[in-house]
């Protein structure tokens, strides 16, 4: 998993692309955007969500999904080989739970309410978007706490700091010998 | 104190400007060389540098264009915001730690600088400066636009200077800008962006308590008359679906680690330390100022459809119009002070990386070395740079408003195709190979072009930016994979390594 890392995220890159040329491809709604609003210049309205969900909406929470994966790859791939230790992939691979626990949340509640037409509502806004905006929003502080809590140890030891510091030497000492 | 408003307002933004002018002289005495002048000497504390990075990323588009936009298509709007938390923290994961070591290493003061270190080519570094030079272009035309209009519009509220026009707004708001940039440089641009940081989190949150207070149901009353106008427009996608929604969530989610103006305040700290806290205070300060972006624009939309606001012209006029009907006139004067901070802070960071490129990037990268006079000639250019931008602002305003508007929107997505590959993901892969990085910025910028400039649109409000940026990570990838990377220099590869 380690060394093959980019591969996945080549995968995984090559997999939205291939989902978005299917949308692309899909048959279109009238609404698939947005149309502007009957009475108010200047504001849109998404009409029936259940025919813009109709062609592409199974594809669309799967780009998303992928999406939220890639997040958690580009972060593993932005810590060192050596330290990507099981306990990190056991960390991030909760992570990636997590946020696709959230989002699935946040697309079903939508799916529940245009099949219902009814809604709770959590903080101000309907539970759906209420997932969308603190689920989204929460869903990176596992990533956050890694980086601050553990950053001496995933991130920048002090073995890399004295690693570092060698680096800096070598270069001083080459710009000396050049300048001799 | 009501009947004093637009003096109160005024008075703010004087206080403001005033201060930014104050900052530039003192940083002058601290500005020697080119170093300090483009990265601040790379001696700046975490407080300062989490400031800067998180009031860089929100322009005044996070203060006019973004209420704006919940106004007109909803919760859509909101994916450009919610994801900031994602998009640090790729930011930090993948750049952060080595942008900054790469750049004490070889002494590098810029983004082409760093590029080129990693690649060992000056073709890289050449593309990267050309796709700043492009992007900058658009987006400070756009933000000295926003300036004078927003400075027109208060100024005009007052009887002393109701036939104040557009060009002398240009003029003063564009003479303060220049001023600090050049006297001070970086330094001064950090400097400021400490106020304007904090201005923003103020303004971000006593906003939200003014927007609460509007409805005697808060928040949910005013998403509930939104449902029942249009459920799709409060629902998780927003007016404009899922894609759209989608597509803001990768180029400004992901993207954010490939925004120049960012990622180079990643090289400024004096700590490698200092990120682990600079990451979550830059992460909290976005999101409060973001909280007026959102609540504004929800607010605007559910008043004018109950009826207690009458429609708006435009939708960027949600701001305005909720400052003048629902804010008390002190707090008007510290949002209007945070809207030209914001929008300063993102202007003065735009005017280095682009003179850095042009100065420093484009002559080392033809050339294969700097100019003499460096800093003298930094400084020349900071000033011609602002005066062809505004320039380029003033005649696509009257000649052509569409102009600006599609190089503003062409510049975040932008950068993020053309740099986040070459950058974030090549400065964690050894086997990024320079085919693989040219075949990616190309792509992007053409994709880009041909999309924005075109005017083609893609079916289920699938962006040219998104297709561009998912084209360019497979592109950068795929081709590096089918390539053989050069030999890295000694230095970089156990760089790479920490």
């Amino acid at each position: 998993m380690r060394s093959k890392l980019i591969y996945i995220i080549f995968v995984v890159s090559l997999f939205m692309v291939g989902i978005l040329v299917a949308i692309s491809l899909a048959e279109p709604v009238t609404n698939a955007s947005g149309v502007p609003h009957p009475e108010f210049s200047g504001m849109q309205v998404g009409g029936d969500g259940l025919a813009r969900f109709e062609q592409i909406g199974n594809l669309g929470f799967a780009f998303q999904c992928l999406l939220l994966i890639q997040i958690v790859l580009l972060s593993l791939l932005g810590i060192s080989e050596r330290y990507r230790s099981r306990e990190i992939l056991i960390y991030m691979g909760g992570t990636v739970v997590l946020t696709l626990f959230i989002a699935w949340q946040m697309y079903s509640s939508h799916l529940q309410y245009l099949e219902t037409g009814n809604t709770d509502y959590f903080l101000g806004f309907p539970i759906a978007t209420a997932w969308a905006v603190y689920g989204t929003w929460l869903g990176a502080i596992p990533l956050v706490v890694l980086y601050s809590v553990g950053f001496h140890k995933y991130i920048y030891t002090p073995e890399d700091e004295q690693q570092f510091k060698k680096l800096l030497i070598a270069k001083a000492d080459k710009t000396e010998l050049a300048n001799h | 104190m009501e009947a004093y408003r637009q003096e109160i307002i005024v008075g703010s933004v004087i206080v403001y400007m005033a201060f930014c002018v104050l900052t530039g002289l003192w940083a002058m005495r601290r500005t020697h060389n080119t170093s300090d002048f483009f990265i601040a000497g790379r001696s700046l504390g975490p407080i300062v540098v989490a400031l800067a990075l998180f009031s860089s990323t929100l322009s005044g588009f996070g203060f006019v264009g973004g209420p704006g936009l919940v106004y007109s298509v909803g919760v859509t709007s909101f994916w450009m915001v919610v994801i900031s938390s994602t998009g640090y923290a790729v930011g930090f994961f993948m750049v952060a730690k080595r942008i900054r070591m790469i750049a004490e290493l070889r002494d590098c003061i810029s983004l082409p600088d760093v590029v080129a270190a990693r690649y060992g080519s000056q073709s890289v570094s050449f593309l990267i400066a050309i796709t700043i030079v492009l992007g900058v272009m658009g987006y400070l035309a756009t933000q000295i636009l926003a300036m004078a209009v927003v400075m027109q519009a208060i100024l005009t509220g007052t009887e002393t200077f109701a036939e104040v026009g557009l060009v002398t707004c240009v003029v003063i708001s564009s003479a303060v800008l220049i001023f600090y940039c050049v006297t001070g440089g970086m330094i001064a641009s950090v400097y400021t962006d400490v106020v304007q940081g904090s201005i923003m989190i103020i303004a971000g949150a006593l906003i939200l308590f003014t927007a609460i207070s509007v409805f005697d149901g808060g928040m949910q009353e005013a998403s509930s008359i939104i449902l029942a106008d249009d459920a799709e427009t409060i629902m998780p996608y927003g007016a404009m679906g899922i894609m759209a929604s989608l597509g803001w969530f990768f180029v400004f989610g992901l993207g954010l680690a490939g925004q120049p103006h960012i990622i180079t305040k990643m090289m400024m700290n004096k700590n490698m330390s200092d990120n682990r806290t600079i990451f979550p205070m830059s992460l909290f300060g976005y999101a409060m100022a973001a909280l007026l972006w959102i609540s504004i624009g929800i607010i605007m939309r559910a008043a004018v459809i109950d009826g207690a606001v009458g429609p708006l012209s435009l939708p960027d006029d949600a701001a305005s119009t909720f400052l003048t009907i629902f804010a008390n006139p002190l707090l008007a004067g510290v949002v209007f002070a945070g809207l030209f901070a914001a929008i300063m802070s993102t202007s003065d960071a735009f005017l280095s990386i682009g003179t850095a490129a042009i100065i420093h990037d484009i002559p080392r990268a033809i050339g294969g070395r700097s100019v003499q006079n460096e800093l003298f000639w930094a400084r020349i250019v900071t000033v011609l740079l602002a005066i062809v931008a505004a320039s380029f602002a003033l005649y696509s305003h009257f000649r052509d408003e569409t102009l600006v508007a599609i190089l503003g929107a062409f510049g975040w997505g932008t950068f993020a195709a053309s740099i986040f590959p070459v950058v974030a993901v090549g400065l964690n892969w050894k086997g990024a190979t320079v085919p693989g990085a040219i075949t990616a910025i190309v792509a992007a910028l053409l994709i880009n072009f041909f999309t924005q400039l075109g005017g083609y649109t893609l079916p289920y409000g699938i962006s040219g930016p998104l297709v561009a940026f998912a084209s360019s990570m497979v592109l950068f990838i795929g081709v590096s994979m089918l390539t053989k990377p050069l030999k890295l220099a000694s230095d970089i590869e156990q760089m790479m390594d920490i």
